[in-house]
């Protein structure tokens, strides 16, 4: 029992990232198609931000502001430069354009910065272990639930109590309609960029808070994973993308504590096979998107 | 039998020569590193072609191709690597495989290759099929993923992350031209077989290929199944083209090098596949002698490490911002050459009146959630005759229409199409069944030809020993647009897509024609002769048509029959006189003061 709890937290805690990040691609996706290969790269940015702050002697809450900082301006100027000529086209015009976005900036990242891993400076109290009752958790693992819950909790509020926040629910429901109402097209893309930006840099802190390093390809692997995340929830869907992203942090870390040593290596491949057979039987996702096809 | 054209025929031959030509020079004239660069140019050329078959007719971006490359290059290689290598390279093999590995032929490796291939492609095939646009192309991606991380994993056979070597290295250009001849000529013959055009209207619009009788899960299917196939080959020749690999050369660096020479020379045809890998081959050379850091006009430029990507990124991004169609654009380079001869009419012979043909809407009821949109509505279509619903805005004529042609299934009673219920069977049989039907936001394939876009409906339907383009070109003759058949569909006037979309639903033989606000949008000229065409259909094809109509005048100049909906009941039911005469019906239309005023 005492097992299987400890291992509901570490998934907590993986899946978290992965729901992070998941929601981050819905939110942009929701609202102009697209989906988002360079979403990694913010995670990235976020990771040497957060490196680079820390070697010029900034204390970490203030390199962990400035790295969300970075992340949210470097979506909102990833948007304005790439996104925007093609906003409107296909999802397959989209798609490639961030693909290709995303490979330019991580040969950017290897030759501006360097193609090998720089190490960050955590600080040792984020590297401790609480102990609750007869539960091991690093409080590294601690903060990420936390911070997961705050996150979403907050962007729950922000969704639903703020006028911005309203605008791109109504977005996500039909652009067209929204902006016949009055609202800038331009601010409401802004503001889902700005937050999927947002949602990047604290799964980005949270990743490097746990790994203690940055490198070019930091963000491709959790954000593969999100991708697969976001479509098991259902493309689109905010709360499919949260439940997509724990699905698939439980999914991992429960093949990683039951599946036998010789096939431990081949954990990420049955992960992804058991979410893709969920699309055998929810073609559209767990929490598929309700829409409205007008025929 | 799949159906070749002569056209595709031509296209596979305007395609063939220069390779041809290019392999001969290769062989005989080019210095060793240029006559490389040729065998890999046509290496690639059956990977983009691969893809080019489930991605160009889909319009889903795969990203598993490459997956299909490394299985062809790990499962042929096992077979033909050579024995004296075999102990020190993969001393762990498992003994099922002992007796088969190394030292087989090419030929051997190949086919084996494909076994493997094709297998893999039939289990991720299954759930892959039912996705559509992005979902599919991440469901892609994951395979990808899938097929890396089992190949790095399996390391008793594929030697794990390490460089797998030993494979013997003997393609040549001639060794890898059959191989891109028959990748092009299965691409560019599959793009125009039933299948291939039934997929590339999916592409176009879902919707209306169901409605069109395509089963969009299939095609997709079979395009995924054909293109792993290819593209797998393809890995078998760069296996023994380089002679030595690892799980990495086969992941997104390739991915992303197989897209852009797919997308530069325009994802929709073969063409483009193969000008867009000539293309980008080139590129990339050039790009790599310069990442090493070289002289140019006596500047010399520093070293920048992944200078390609960049050049393979930008090229993406200058086609995505200036030239989505790519190079080639939408056709075929032969169909721009040879343009087809025009195709003949053939008009079915009249089918004898049947009274057996009937559409009876029986009880039907539907709720969302706790509204009503539609309670106990009964009423028959009759053959022959041209029956109209109408009724004011939120009466729960879409819905009906939805409930006749089986999208939405009604949650009380049935609608029995020739006998069967419409719920009970999927959407894309519906058309075989009897009932053809136009949208009210038209929905066309709008990149097909004119003809194309009703030979994918008459192909539904079409008979053994039948050509269904010259049943299409019948269609197109009773609507008037004989002369418009070689035209892209989107290139239309407002009034003749609407003519187009009956057209297309004429093609399918239906007993009963369901059109759905046939006159929105009209001018008044369009909207006589769409009287003219809808009277002469009724006349001549004995079908049964149920018009849902706003305009009121056309609805009692055109039916004989009007059924009238109001807040999901039938209110009303009977000729244009009665209903015109109707208390009820005024009522509901302008309101009970004035009525009784």
């Amino acid at each position: 029992m005492d097992i299987f709890l400890q291992q509901l937290l570490n998934a907590l805690s993986l899946g978290g990232t992965y729901a992070l990040l998941a929601l981050g691609l819905a939110v942009v996706f929701s609202i102009i198609g697209l989906i988002n290969f360079a979403h990694g790269e913010l995670m990235t940015v976020t990771g040497y931000a957060v490196c680079f702050a820390l070697i010029w002697g900034l204390p970490f809450p203030l390199a962990v502001i400035a790295g969300l900082a970075v992340a949210m301006t470097a979506a909102f100027l990833m948007e304005r430069v790439a996104f925007r000529p093609v906003r409107g086209a296909s999802g397959t015009t989209l798609l490639l354009t961030s693909f290709a976005v995303s490979a330019i900036l991580r040969v950017l990242f290897q030759n501006l910065i360097s193609a090998r891993p720089i190490p960050v400076a955590i600080p040792a109290s984020l590297s401790g272990v609480v102990t609750i009752g007869p539960l091991h958790l690093g409080m590294i693992q601690l903060i990420s639930i936390i911070v997961t819950l705050a996150m979403l909790l907050g962007l729950n509020l922000f969704l639903h109590r703020t006028m911005a926040g309203r605008a791109m629910r109504a977005a996500a429901e039909d652009f067209a309609v929204l902006r016949l109402m009055g609202l800038r097209a331009n601010s409401v893309v802004a503001t889902a960029f700005a937050i999927s930006g947002l949602l990047a840099g604290v799964a980005g802190v949270l990743w490097v808070a746990q790994r203690g390093s940055v490198d070019p390809l930091m963000g491709a692997l959790p954000v593969l994973k999100a991708f697969i995340a976001a479509i098991i929830g259902g493309l689109g869907s905010l709360s499919g993308a949260v439940a997509g992203g724990f699905l698939l942090g439980f999914i991992e870390v429960i093949l990683q504590a039951y599946l036998p040593e010789s096939l431990l290596p081949y954990r990420d491949a049955f992960a992804i096979l058991l979410v893709i057979a969920v699309l055998l039987f929810r073609p559209q996702g767990l929490l598929a998107r309700k829409t409205l096809v007008k025929l | 039998m799949p159906r070749i054209g002569i056209q595709a025929v031509k296209g596979t031959i305007t395609l063939a020569l220069p390779l041809i030509a290019l392999a001969i020079v290769a062989e005989l004239v080019l210095p060793p590193a240029l006559a490389r660069l040729a065998t890999l140019f046509l290496i690639y050329v059956t990977a983009v072609v691969g893809m080019q078959i489930y991605s160009g007719n889909s319009g889903i971006i795969s990203f598993g191709h490459a997956g299909f490359m490394a299985l062809g290059a790990y499962a042929s290689a096992l077979l033909t690597i050579q024995p004296a290598v075999l102990p020190t390279s993969l001393p762990t093999l498992p003994v099922w495989l002992a007796g088969i590995a190394g030292g087989q032929s090419l030929l051997v490796g190949t086919l084996g290759a494909m076994v493997v291939v094709g297998l893999v492609a039939v289990l991720f095939g299954i759930p892959l099929a039912r996705l559509g646009g992005s979902a599919a192309s991440i469901a892609t991606l994951g395979f990808l993923v899938i097929v890396h991380v089992t190949l790095v994993a399996s390391a008793d056979i594929t030697r794990g992350s390490q460089t797998f070597f030993g494979v013997p290295r003997g393609v040549s250009a001639f060794v890898a031209l059959p191989a891109a001849l028959i990748a092009v000529a299965v691409a560019r013959i599959y793009r125009g077989t039933k299948g291939g055009l039934a997929l590339r209207a999916a592409r176009e619009d879902e919707i209306a290929a169901r409605a069109s009788g395509v089963n969009v899960s299939r095609q997709r299917f079979v395009a995924w199944l054909l293109g792993a196939l290819v593209s797998g080959t393809a890995g078998v020749l760069l296996a023994h083209f380089l002679g030595a690999f690892s799980p990495k050369d086969f992941h997104f660096n390739l991915t992303f090098l197989l897209m852009s020479m797919l997308i530069l020379g325009g994802i929709s045809t073969v063409s483009g596949a193969v000008g867009g890998t000539a293309l980008i081959l080139v590129m990339v050379d050039l790009l790599r002698r310069l990442e090493g850091g070289a002289e140019v006009f006596g500047v010399t430029l520093p070293e920048v490490f992944g200078l390609t990507d960049i050049g393979v990124g930008l090229v993406i991004l200058a086609v995505m911002y200036r030239l989505r169609d790519g190079l080639f654009g939408l056709r075929e380079v032969d169909e721009r050459l040879f343009p087809e001869p025009a195709v003949t009419a053939a008009f079915a012979a009249k089918k004898p009146t049947s009274n057996a043909a009937s559409l009876s809407v029986q009880g039907v009821g539907r709720r969302f959630a706790g509204l009503v949109a539609l309670e106990d509505v009964s009423f028959a279509v009759r053959p022959g005759l041209v029956t109209g619903l109408i009724g004011p805005n939120g009466a729960g004529k879409s819905t009906l229409i939805n409930a006749i042609s089986g999208v939405v299934p009604p949650s009380s009673g049935k609608v029995l199409l020739n006998g069967t219920d419409t719920a009970q069977i999927l959407v894309h049989e519906v058309p075989a069944n009897g009932l053809g039907r136009t949208f009210q936001n038209i929905r066309l394939f709008r990149n097909l030809t004119v003809l194309e876009n009703v030979t994918v409906a008459a192909d539904a339907v079409v008979r053994p020993g039948e050509d269904s383009r010259a049943a299409a070109m019948a269609a197109l003759t009773v609507v008037g647009m004989q002369d418009l058949a070689a035209r892209p569909a989107s290139s239309l006037p407002y009034g003749a897509q609407r003519r187009l979309e009956i057209a297309r639903a004429l093609a399918l033989r239906p007993s009963f024609l369901l059109l759905d606000e046939p006159a929105a949008g009209m001018n008044p000229a369009e909207t006589d002769a769409l009287i003219a065409v809808l009277r002469q259909i009724r006349a001549d094809h004995e079908i049964g048509l149920l018009v849902v109509e706003h305009d009121l005048k056309l609805i009692m100049r055109l039916c004989d029959h009007i059924v009238v909906l109001n807040k999901g009941q039938m209110i009303a039911e009977g000729t244009p006189e009665a209903i015109r005469a109707n208390p009820a019906v005024i009522e509901a239309y302008i309101g009970k003061r004035r009525a009784a005023a």
